[in-house]
């Protein structure tokens, strides 16, 4: 059972020296956190080890949190500096599958794979396939400002750019996000053909 | 950001000045492409944030607290001992060593030896020689003896330590 305590309390009582708060901590954001660190490692095991790496180091500088942000939006930045170094480090390709930076304005043209009724696979297992095709840039962007509650200022302040630079690769996102969408769904449907 | 959809996005993420807004709302209502692209973006919107989050493994939280405690047990000794137990524990020998020698030395008769006199031939095997074992009788003084020679040791060590990083 999770903690009611708010994360500031949580990280006041760990300061006082009480770990059991910082499991609590840790429990409260590992989903996240691992999800963020998926987006760059596209390997469970990688994923775990960031993510891990990321709460460690979170611990450490712990008294150097100004409160002046989220916590949330703190460990982001956290997880952020650490998968980049982790791809720096393995060096990953990190280009999407199909290599293709620009992204194909599709206007005037009804989103497709509404059309499709493909039944033996969820929509979610599509939604997260085509997350996993993009580059890490693009599905954290996409991933904080879905799931992660994290406002374009916050991420702006997660990957140290500027509020107005995240609105533009947002939008960017979303385009590639939907035509990966459609691309693999239009690929499944073939394939039931 | 002209294009309909980036407006679009703007309206439904709420980032765009109330006037804007209002205008965008106006459009929709009134444009059939707006409308169209309005719905189309607003079914994705409701589908990208219905995206799972993935899960760790079971053992997640315990492995992070498991490497903390490690890390905190890995902590040299010597970081955690408070330096005014040391300080306490040099005062006290110190003391006691001082009061000791005051002790002995008020003890000593000084006029004792004036009247020494030099033998003209020396017989060294009638020579009673008193064995230095016979001044640490008695276990006090020798667990005394035992502490200053560690303490000793100690503060030698010490010392060597602070000169050997100034170097």
């Amino acid at each position: 059972m999770q903690s009611k305590l708010s994360d500031i309390e949580l990280i006041e009582q760990t300061l006082g020296g009480n770990q059991s708060a910082y499991a609590d901590l840790v429990k409260r954001h590992q989903r996240f956190v691992f999800t963020l660190a998926m987006r760059f490692a596209k390997g469970r095991e990688d994923a775990e080890e960031i993510a891990q790496d990321c709460f460690i180091k979170a611990y450490r500088s712990l008294s150097a949190f100004q409160q002046q942000s989220k916590f949330s939006t703190w460990l982001y930045s956290i997880v952020y500096t650490t998968a980049m170094t982790f791809l720096r480090k393995k060096r990953i390709d990190t280009s999407s599958i199909d290599d293709d930076e620009s992204y194909i304005q599709i206007e005037g043209k009804s989103s497709g794979y509404d059309e499709y009724n493909v039944e033996n696979k969820s929509r979610s297992y599509y939604l997260n396939q085509a997350i996993e095709q993009l580059l890490p840039d693009d599905a954290t962007i996409i991933t904080m400002f879905y799931k992660g509650e994290q406002s374009l200022e916050e991420i702006a302040q997660v990957m140290g750019i500027e509020a107005n630079t995240v609105k533009v690769k947002l939008f960017r996102a979303r385009q590639r996000l939907k035509e990966k969408l459609e691309r693999n769904l239009k690929h499944e449907v073939k394939e039931l053909i | 950001m002209n294009s309909i959809e980036e407006k679009l996005w703007d309206y439904i993420d709420g980032t765009c000045p109330p006037a804007e807004q209002e205008a965008i709302a106006t459009l929709i209502e009134q444009d059939e492409v707006y409308r169209k692209k309005y719905n189309e973006l607003l079914q994705l919107n409701m589908e990208f944030a219905s995206m799972e989050v993935e899960e760790p493994s079971m053992a997640f939280t315990y492995n992070v607290m498991e490497t903390i405690r490690t890390e905190h047990a890995k902590q040299p000794l010597k970081a955690t001992i408070d330096k005014r137990i040391i300080l306490g524990i040099s005062a006290f020998f110190v003391l006691t060593l001082a009061a000791l020698l005051i002790y002995a030395l008020s003890m000593v008769n000084w006029s004792a030896g004036s009247g020494f006199k030099m033998p003209d031939q020396l017989n060294l095997t009638q020579l009673k020689v008193t064995h230095i074992s016979s001044y640490f009788t008695g276990p006090v003084v020798k667990g005394f003896l035992f502490f200053d020679v560690v303490m000793g040791l100690f503060l030698l060590d010490n010392y060597l330590r602070r000169k050997s990083a100034t170097r």
